[in-house]
């Protein structure tokens, strides 16, 4: 067997594997370590390389954002932050069919806004918004749903840690990819609450109703987000103005939603046990999967499985907009099953010199951002779509009571509004260059 | 083919030294190989790992040849630095034809014993990129920068400026963001990282070079020892002191096209005058004699490492 | 058990609460740094400028290589709770026709693999470490060998060892038994 055959065979054998109930970091792992001794005739190589990986992923500095954001959600949840975030957009929006679920795409949004990693976005909202969801009689399947495509707009609304490894993968301006994220961010959050209100009208079952709020009270939830707006602003306003990094705004916030749990009284050794204990749970699983990723990306790399496919797309000699269809199509299947930062990283070195030869009637650096955004849509889809969707993963770990099978229903319709959305994109870049002077 | 090696890097395949130099000499092997030899890319750390592992991917074998900086593993090539010393780099290929000898008289059984080296080079003059203008060493007092390697770092320090340590690529946001004021690389590198939009003054030393960086070129010793001697002598015959200095000089000459960029943009090039840069080369003795000492301390002959380098940089500089 | 892997987490939480704190510390001597360099402060108050400076505030040194070491350190003393709590991600979805028997067959064989693998990880992070020791890598700011890190991360790797073996052990009583060992076997969440 060949090296490309065998990496064309782990498809198969890794989705068997995780349709078996293996732990998903395990079975890209065990492709990944079964595949490159395969590859080599012998286990020098997976021994090697386990050596120094799994350190140096565990230590990566810029991932470092996960834990602490995570640690950011669980003070922000137990000093009732994050719960009076999302308490605010609900006493707005609750009273109308599904709106409660609108308001957790709303809180997501906001959450978005000083989170860089999807994942991080949906577990900390799930958090808060999956308790309320079910309280008010949400179906299960709906609300993962919600919430994991909620949590896609972490990456996608600026900043996001993708965005960051595009632009230098590209040699493209971090600061105007963020910009240029910015209106597709907004868009994407939009359309996710036109799907909610589609969805609830289509299961009119599936959302409970709640009685609207006073005036008064919606003022005074809005009030209640006082510290929210500190923290975010301190957070977000830090990371644009260049007081810190990404990573050290992660740190930033979390040390002051601490100490706001603090003084408010709610932070006691139990519960920094218990915060501590719930992120422990989710970073451990987040890097594990990340972990498997690396080892399988390693051997598929290594297999020239993405490179054969790419050399195959250029040599059929096709328009530049059947080409640009082609990858964004790659993207959504092969989301189906990968990792959205290893896929970016295996795929962009690829893509984007091919992407570059061909013309689109814009400037290099139009058609260089332009694609940097709608690969980072097709990339935070594949976050959603089922057999292996990270955030589904993530938040149906959170709420074992509902059944995958009724997540993967349920977030079909998110999917669908999602492209929608890169039908529209590309069919209008102006909506994504607009911001770009 | 008959051998296929896999040579693995940090840099996307679109950049220059993979492309000028990387690419240029495996394209030639293959070619002169008759197809017997091929060489498989695999660009910005595909295999993965981070950048300071590939030098333990080509010992292990986990790639067959790797292209790496020696700083990025600080302490395992200690030798190296005696080229990143402060103003010791002339120009990059003499520099690179010495650092290749020197190599070959004090590290290749040593610092280097556990792979078989191909190539050994240096980059262009490396220069200050700043978003003040930095023309005396005052100006550097509080400056927040990112330093490339272990000696420019101590340099800085020394020199009053406040370094921040984060990995290149984090070096366009930090800068962008104001998390530092200025960053120390070459004009090469500069393309890249997108430097010049970010800061608008550059401070270059005249004929002088501030600092440069040492790089590996390295192959699995295990795998080098497997291949049929009529396919090690196309190898050797396209690698060592000539691709050293093939590729110390492909790098000075890739510094033109991002400094053009910088002077296109109407930014201020600093050119210090003789007078100045003898402030700094004082400034900077503390810093050598510092990396001698501690070199002799550990028993690796600081002094005669450094006296050897100068004469050898002196010789082919000359030429 | 149980509180072996809930002191392991707790520790690594504490490492990761004290890098929070370690990283917003840099972040202000950073800030200080620069507002006593800066010309507003300087033209109000040169001596107070001055007083700032002297006070030696600046970012802390080489936060970002202990960072890096510590989180490693946190993650691997996260993983044993991950598994006793079996909190790694699955899919059920297709599972879930199969009979019930088959499943809990399935998590044992999987739970020992995952065992197996986690010892595979601890048993190369040790040899990843004597590696390390041989060739004297130190960090680019601190200077302090990257052994260290290692090992600190191989501690907690072994500990994460012990418990992925109780784990493999209780799984297979509980096959054979049919009582549960776990926190969260199958019988705890249906
Ligand atoms: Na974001
Ligand atoms: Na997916």
């Amino acid at each position: 067997m060949s090296m490309l055959e065998l990496g064309y065979a782990s498809f198969p054998i890794l989705l068997l594997m995780i349709f078996l109930r293996a732990p998903i970091g395990l079975a890209m792992m065990l492709c990944g370590i079964g595949g490159l001794y395969f590859a080599m005739g012998g286990s020098n190589m997976f021994m090697a390389k386990l050596k120094s990986e799994t350190y140096s992923t565990f230590s990566s500095y810029s991932l470092t954002i996960i834990p602490m954001f995570l640690l950011m959600g669980q003070f922000a949840t137990l000093s009732g932050m994050s719960k009076a975030l999302f308490n605010a957009a609900e006493s707005w929006l609750g009273h109308r069919r599904g709106g409660v679920a609108m308001a957790a795409v709303g809180s997501c949004a906001g959450f978005g806004a000083i989170c860089g990693s999807s994942l991080a976005t949906a577990a900390t909202m799930s958090r808060v918004a999956l308790p309320e969801l079910r309280r008010y009689g949400y179906s299960g399947g709906f609300s993962t749903a919600t919430l994991a495509a909620g949590g896609t707009l972490g990456i996608l609304i600026p900043p996001s840690v993708i965005l960051v490894i595009y632009a230098i993968l590209t040699e493209q301006n971090i600061a105007k990819l963020f910009l240029a994220a910015f209106i597709p961010g907004i868009l994407a959050a939009l359309g996710y609450i036109i799907t909610i209100s589609l969805y609830v009208r289509r299961h009119p079952d599936a959302a409970g109703t709640r009685a609207p709020v006073p005036y008064p009270e919606r003022i005074r939830a809005l009030l209640d987000v006082w510290p929210v707006l500190l923290v975010f602003g301190l957070v977000v306003g830090g990371i644009y103005l260049g007081w810190f990094t990404p990573t050290e705004g992660a740190a930033v916030g979390a040390a002051g939603t601490g100490l706001i749990a603090l003084v408010s009284g709610n932070l006691t050794w139990k519960v920094f046990v218990d915060s501590i204990l719930a992120t422990a749970h989710s970073t451990a699983m987040i890097f594990f999967i990340v972990l498997g990723a690396g080892m399988y990306n390693g051997f598929l790399a290594l297999s020239q499985v993405p490179q054969e496919l790419s050399g195959w797309v250029i040599g059929q000699g096709f328009s530049p907009w059947t080409v640009l269809m082609l990858i964004l199509v790659f993207y959504l299947i092969f989301g189906c099953l990968m990792d959205s930062l290893s896929m970016i990283l295996l795929t962009i070195p690829i893509f984007f010199p091919v992407i570059s030869a061909l013309d689109f009637g814009m400037s290099p650096e139009h058609v260089a951002i332009w694609f940097g955004i709608l690969v980072l849509i097709v990339v935070e889809v594949g976050l959603i779509t089922p057999p292996v969707g990270m955030n589904l993963f993530i938040i149906n770990a959170m709420d074992r009571s509902t059944p995958m099978v009724q997540t993967y229903k349920a977030v079909m319709w998110f999917v669908a509004s999602d492209l929608v959305r890169v039908v529209i994109l590309v069919l209008f870049p102006a909506i994504t260059l607009f911001l770009i002077p | 083919a008959d051998v296929t090696l896999r040579m693995h890097q940090f840099l996307p395949a679109q950049a220059s030294v993979p492309k000028n130099i990387l690419d240029v000499w495996a394209d030639k092997i293959e070619a002169e190989s008759g197809g017997r030899i091929e060489i498989q890319r695999f660009p910005a750390m595909q295999l993965g790992g981070k950048p300071p592992q590939l030098i333990d991917q080509a010992i292990d074998g986990v790639a067959d040849i790797i292209w790496t900086v020696s700083g990025y593993t600080p302490g395992r090539f200690p030798r190296t630095e005696v080229f990143e010393l402060p103003f010791t780099m002339t120009n990059a290929e003499a520099v690179s034809r010495a650092y290749w000898d020197l190599a070959q008289e004090t590290m290749i059984d040593d610092d280097f014993k556990q792979f078989k080296v191909l190539g050994l080079w240096v980059h262009g003059p490396g220069l200050i990129h700043s978003k003040k203008p930095v023309e005396s060493i005052g100006d550097l007092n509080g400056v927040k920068l990112r330093a490339p390697t272990r000696v420019t770092n101590s340099l800085f320090s020394s020199l009053g400026a406040t370094p921040v340590g984060m990995p290149v690529p984090a070096v366009p946001e930090a800068l962008s963001k104001g998390v530092i004021d200025a960053t120390v690389i070459p004009w090469e590198v500069t393309g890249a990282l997108k430097v010049s939009e970010l800061v608008k003054n550059h401070t270059t030393f005249g004929d002088d070079s501030l600092y440069t960086t040492t790089f590996i070129f390295a192959m699995n010793k295990e795998r080098w020892d497997a291949l049929p001697d009529d396919l090690k002598a196309i190898i050797d015959a396209n690698s060592g002191a000539e691709f050293s200095a093939f590729a110390g000089k492909q790098m000075q000459m890739d510094d033109d096209g991002p400094r053009q960029l910088a002077v296109d943009l109407g930014n201020n090039i600093i050119t210090l005058s003789p007078d100045q840069v003898a402030e700094w080369k004082t400034a900077a003795q503390a810093t050598t004699e510092a990396w001698v000492a501690e070199m002799d301390e550990k028993g690796k002959d600081g002094t005669g490492l450094r006296a050897r380098a100068l004469e050898l940089i002196e010789q082919y500089t000359a030429n | 058990m149980e509180r072996l892997a809930r002191f392991m987490a707790i520790v690594g939480g504490l490492v990761l609460t004290f890098l929070v704190l370690l990283t917003c510390v840099s972040v202000l001597g950073r800030g200080l740094n620069t507002f006593g360099h800066s010309d507003l402060l300087n033209y109000v108050s040169k001596s107070l400028a001055d007083a700032l400076i002297a006070t030696g505030v600046s970012p802390v040194n080489g936060d970002f290589e202990i960072v890096e070491a510590g989180v490693a350190f946190a993650i691997f003393s996260f993983l044993p709770i991950c598994q006793l709590y079996s909190a790694h991600a699955t899919v059920d979805v297709f599972t879930n026709f199969l009979p019930r028997k088959l499943n809990r067959l399935l998590i044992v064989f999987w739970e020992i693999v995952l065992t197996a693998v986690i010892l595979l990880i601890t048993w190369r992070l040790y040899a990843g470490m004597q590696s390390k020791m041989a060739n004297g890598e130190i960090t680019f700011l601190l200077q302090f060998p990257v052994w260290w890190a290692y090992a600190a991360s191989f501690a907690a790797a072994l500990v994460a060892s012990v418990v992925g073996i109780y784990c493999a052990i209780a799984r297979v009583a509980e096959l054979i038994s049919g009582r549960a060992y776990m926190p969260h076997s199958e019988e705890a969440v249906h």
